[in-house]
């Protein structure tokens, strides 16, 4: 694993599109140490890394196909109205290109 | 008299008597909420309500529907059409679904009449009641407001102790429910993973994830399961396994094997609790029960909070990707699309989410991602393995629910710790496993109360309710709730 450090966590933020106020990333820090201290709890388990991950409880099986049927769960209104901001039927945001 | 504070079944049997109407009832659910001390709600529906209780109260009591007139409150991160649903975080602000989850659906369906939403952790990312927006919901066994109610279910814990309606809806991820059902006397239950459909239930961590709820008696959880389990071929998680008649369990423990795990249950510290909770097993002991402690690797004990963690962060990152303030939520403008989606998150998320993001973003990088997230989903196996190895030869796992009283607002937060680290997390077992498991009161502490949990084999919620209702009926502990003052 890589050394933390402010600037990496600031990374780490900007590619979850959010920033946070640097005593956070203080904070964040601290609980870096928590979670390496975590870590190594699970690498004190007899053969860890021998098994399979676990992605669900238990496995689940689907294998039916639905009837086509056309509906309309959504309307084009319904959906625009919980859009902060929408113009001509649709969802308006800054302009991508000038 | 307050009938607010009887359960479904004695409200129901009020009913079919006729010596209430649910106009009645819900006016004083309605007038006990508006005085809430606890800070537990969020868009109430309280007219919509009162329109719901007048047209039933014209009408004939349905006799074979226990939930007929029901008031009852939601956790605000389950999907309720034309109410307002923002999971008491910031940045959903103003998010109004249009469709209800199918567990409103069906509450619907048999006439329960919703009051409105509950406060919760952000998102339900904590275990506190104090990190959504509105603040801290408070536990209305103490008055002074010093203690926790435990989260995330928060304000759905506080509104069915404060007596205001008999049950209310809630999610478990890690004890979401099962833990503040301890601090507040309920009964609160999970289901076996896929036995309740979680349509319209705002996802956390999906494989572990489970609508489940709060009740004051045994009974009346059984009641609410017979409605809200089975298939629902919109959540393709939800079993196609076959739905009992839930309220027909026996209490009857004569033969059945009870597990005590080492390093749980011989680890209690509060006096009041270890003295209740071994009466108790003294007593289904005489009554033919065969009780038994068993192990589990200490290593695999050590590791519950760590595997969660790195699940649970890693599983709500991906998760609430979608919470960008473009199609929905509480936007803030920027020069580019971008800058919006990056303001909107920035304002909306409080610090300790963006701080378990982060986290969880981490273990997800292609660098560690084999040494955290993947080694967590390899422990969560051998975690699960162990303790389904218990219920081969075991009928259920007997534990206490928390360490002790709900504790205080100063010792203890959401930022990450690892004190405590098997009392405060062992219920976490049963999201893993994806075992069905309930919390009911054990004792009262100075006037605190404190649980015990019970966890069975999948889609053993039958049997899991008999169970219980026999702990309920040795230690008398039913119906408690705060009394309004």
């Amino acid at each position: 694993m890589i050394k933390m450090n402010k600037d990496k966590l600031k990374e780490l933020a900007n590619d979850l599109l959010f920033d946070m106020a640097d005593q956070e990333y203080d904070t964040l820090l601290k609980e870096f140490d928590e979670l390496i201290a975590l870590m190594d709890l699970l690498g004190e388990i007899p053969n860890v890394d021998r098994g399979e991950p676990m992605i669900f409880p238990f496995a689940v099986t689907n294998t039916y196909l639905r009837e086509d049927e056309a509906g309309t769960p959504l309307t084009k209104e319904e959906f625009l109205s919980n859009t902060p901001d929408s113009f001509a039927g649709q969802v308006r945001l800054p302009k991508v290109v000038n | 008299m307050d009938y607010t504070t009887l359960t479904i079944k004695e409200l129901h049997a009020l009913y079919v008597e006729g010596k209430v109407t649910p106009l009645e009832v819900v006016k004083q659910a309605i007038e006990k909420a508006k005085k809430d001390k606890t800070n537990s709600l969020e868009a109430v529906t309280f007219e919509q309500a009162l329109e719901m209780a007048t047209l039933l109260s014209a009408t004939a009591v349905e006799v074979d529907n226990p939930l007929w007139g029901i008031p009852y409150f939601i956790k605000d991160n389950i999907s309720t059409k034309g109410v307002e649903t923002v999971a008491s975080s910031n940045i959903l602000k103003g998010y109004i679904p249009h469709f209800d989850a199918e567990v409103v659906a069906r509450l619907k369906t048999k006439k329960a009449i919703s009051l409105g939403k509950t406060t919760l952790d952000e998102l339900a990312m904590g275990g506190s009641g104090m990190s959504g927006h509105l603040g801290r919901t408070y536990n209305p066994f103490d008055p002074k407001k010093e203690r926790m109610i435990g989260g995330s279910s928060a304000g759905s814990a506080s509104v069915v102790a404060s007596g205001f309606v008999p049950f209310a809806l809630g999610s478990d991820t890690g004890d979401s429910v099962r833990k503040p059902a301890s601090y507040a006397g309920l009964v609160g239950f999970k289901p076996t993973w896929g036995r309740i459909s979680r349509y319209g239930l705002f996802p956390f961590a999906p494989s572990l994830d489970a609508v489940g709820y709060f009740t004051r008696s045994v009974a009346d959880a059984a009641i609410l399961l017979d409605v809200l389990a089975g298939r629902d071929d919109k959540d393709l998680t939800s079993s196609f396994e076959k739905v009992e008649d839930y309220t027909k369990y026996t209490t009857s423990v004569k033969g059945i094997k009870i597990a005590l795990i080492k390093g749980i249950s011989d680890n209690i510290s509060n006096p009041t609790l270890k003295e209740h909770y071994e009466q108790t097993l003294v007593e289904l002991a005489k009554r033919g029960a065969i009780i038994e402690y068993v192990e589990i690797e200490k290593s695999l004990l050590n590791a519950l909070f760590s595997t969660y963690f790195v699940i649970s962060c890693a599983e709500s990152t991906s998760n609430n990707a979608n919470l960008d303030g473009v199609k929905f939520g509480a936007r803030k403008e920027g020069k580019t699309y971008i800058d919006v989606i990056k303001n909107t998150r920035t304002a909306g998320f409080s610090a300790l989410i963006k701080r378990r993001f982060i986290l969880g973003s981490y273990s997800l990088k292609q660098e560690n991602q084999e040494l955290l997230f993947r080694r967590a989903q390899k422990a969560r196996r051998l975690i699960v393995e162990a303790v389904n190895k218990v219920l081969t030869t075991h009928d259920f796992i007997y534990s206490p629910a928390a360490p002790g009283v709900a504790p205080l607002f100063d010792k203890k937060s959401d930022n990450l710790n690892i004190a405590h680290l098997i009392e405060d997390n062992h219920l976490v077992i049963g999201n893993f496993a994806g075992l069905p498991s309930i919390t009911i009161p054990v004792c009262l502490d100075n006037g605190l109360p404190i649980g015990v949990n019970l966890t069975g084999r999948a889609f053993s919620e039958k049997a899991l309710f008999g169970f219980a209702a026999a702990i309920e009926d040795i230690t008398g502990l039913k119906n408690l709730q705060v009394e309004d003052k």
